[in-house]
């Protein structure tokens, strides 16, 4: 266990990135690079920004929370060492997305209103199954839930959001690289440091299993609704891809072409993603993924 | 990263989401981390110590550990309680912060031939630094803002940057390159600590008789503390620095006197 955590420590963090991939960003994207024009002007495609933002913003405060929370609960320095580098990660990931939401023209006086108008209440669902985990202190369910579902959930809609936006706003691609980064990161660790405490408390499987299963179900519910809302959105997306014509680049995600398909189609591609992920993460630690009831 | 320019000439609610990120933390640890593995540059050379030196370094090394192990789970906890967004940033910084610092003392005790840390922190530790960890617990568990941070950011930071900054003025060459870099962050913790109690004794000065009354009781552990420190670095009473002279300017400076 030593030698895989020592993979982890502050010191391989501060050299891999804030010295390393995010050396001469400003809030993760180069200092020159700006928000695109129809992101601004199109009065349906702003909606759309804002409101995808907001349920990052709400995702990374879940993410906050439950990191923080895990430093007391954890059984070893290493682990808590870890957990210190990751709540700073989430924390720079709370600011950045704020800060979006600024560049998008919300004012810091409309912050909170803004969120609380636009966040996914399936979202907030998920986020009550984890944090009622971490509030108890339970060590071994909160990193399942934080650093298995819910970042394996966010790694994917993260690449997701970053093949569409490839072409279309650099800005906010660059942004969303850094935190893939730190992502990988974050799972990386759960995987491997849960596996071996799963294996010493085999009477946890399936209290754990059914957290899973609680927070996958809020997890799809909050994808149905989020791309149920965004259709005319998306329509406008294919518009603008349309007139670009041969010079638009492909934004592919899985296979789809994010610029032709529906919001159906993008659903079952994030969906069908993050469900495999899932399932092979799972079963590296030892657990049996549950489909929600 | 970008540049952030100086901050002081800002308005306040520009002041705290400049200061209190990100962007501002990594500018600030950089020029004294960067090429700095475990916060010691590799040209600095190691001295001979003697038995007697090493083994008290590693004392007081160990309980520098239960200090910063008291800050790391403290600070963390605050988090879920933290006032604002702006709060909750700045605790995430200091929260690595204090991760870093645990983990470069840790690293140091090993360099010093300690083969296991966590064991021989066990065996050495301050009493009245673990009784004083667990109160600062206590106080985080109650989610009592104002006092955790005062316990916090004011008394269990001034008790660090005391003992550092003394210990780091007379240490060997690589212990006290390490402390130099531990001192710059504590004054940055200082001073969140200083910046929120002091608006909010502004707007509630009945706090201040509150936190007074917490000040006493800590006071005596962080004294305890300091006088055990100085007999493990072998210091002798006529060349004893008054370090709780020091550490009780250093909180009556914030507005707490004795």
């Amino acid at each position: 266990m030593a030698d895989f955590l020592a993979g982890y420590s502050v010191q391989k963090w501060l050299e891999s990135c804030p010295q390393g991939y995010l050396e001469d960003t400003v809030y993760g994207h180069g200092a020159d690079e700006r928000e695109p024009e129809e992101a601004l002007r199109n009065e349906v495609l702003h909606e759309q920004q804002i409101r995808t933002t907001v349920q990052l913003i709400a995702g990374e405060r879940c993410a906050l929370a439950a990191s923080s929370g895990l430093v007391n609960a954890a059984p070893d320095q290493p682990s808590k060492l870890f957990l210190a580098t990751q709540t700073l990660d989430e924390a720079r990931h709370v600011e950045i997305f704020t800060q979006r939401l600024y560049d998008l023209g919300v004012t810091p006086d409309n912050l909170e209103s803004t969120i609380s108008r636009y966040v996914n209440p399936n979202l907030v669902k998920f986020a009550e199954v984890l944090l009622e985990k971490i509030d108890k202190k339970d060590f071994v369910a909160g990193v399942v839930g934080q650093n298995i579902v819910l970042e394996g959930m966010a790694f994917s809609v993260f690449e997701m959001l970053q093949a569409q936006a490839a072409d279309s706003n650099p800005k906010f691609a660059h942004t969303l690289a850094g935190t893939i980064a730190d992502e990988r990161r974050h799972v990386g660790f759960g995987e491997n440091r849960i596996g071996e405490l799963i294996k010493r408390h085999p009477e946890r499987k399936s209290e754990i299993q059914r957290m899973q299963q609680d927070m996958t179900g809020h997890m799809l519910a909050t994808f149905h609704t989020a791309f149920a809302a965004s259709t005319a959105a998306n329509e406008e997306f294919h518009k603008l891809s349309a007139a670009k014509g041969g010079q638009r680049a492909k934004a592919v995600y899985q296979g789809v072409d994010l610029a032709e398909a529906s919001t159906d189609e993008m659903e079952g591609a994030l969906a069908n993603t993050v469900l495999k992920e899932f399932k092979t993460r799972l079963g590296r630690i030892g657990l049996e993924y549950q489909s929600p009831s | 990263m970008g540049e952030c320019g100086d901050p002081h000439q800002l308005d306040e609610g520009d002041f705290r989401s400049t200061v209190h990120s990100f962007e501002y933390w990594f500018e600030a640890v950089e020029g004294y981390l960067h090429d700095r593995p475990f916060g010691v540059s590799p040209k600095t050379a190691e001295i001979e110590l003697s038995d007697r030196q090493r083994d008290g370094l590693i004392t007081t090394l160990c309980n520098y550990c239960v200090g910063e192990t008291a800050a790391l789970e403290a600070s963390s906890g605050m988090i879920g309680f933290a006032p604002d967004r702006h709060a909750k940033i700045f605790l995430s910084t200091q929260v690595v912060d204090e991760g870093r610092h645990l983990e470069i003392l840790l690293h140091r005790l090993t360099q010093l031939g300690v083969a296991d840390p966590e064991a021989e922190i066990g065996k050495r530790a301050s009493k009245s630094l673990l009784k004083f960890k667990d109160r600062l617990l206590d106080l985080v568990d109650s989610r009592d803002w104002e006092a955790a941070i005062f316990a916090q950011n004011v008394i269990l930071e001034c008790l660090e940057f005391t003992a550092f900054k003394h210990h780091a003025s007379t240490a060997d060459p690589v212990t006290s390159e390490m402390l130099w870099g531990i001192v710059s962050d504590e004054r940055r913790h200082m001073g969140f600590g200083e910046n929120d109690l002091g608006r909010r004794l502004l707007a509630a000065p009945h706090t201040h008789e509150r936190l007074s009354k917490i000040k006493r009781e800590l006071d005596a552990l962080v004294l305890n503390t300091l006088s055990e420190t100085m007999g493990e670095l072998g210091i002798g009473m006529a060349d004893q620095p008054d370090l709780a002279g020091d550490y009780l300017a250093a909180v009556a400076r914030l507005g707490f006197r004795s």
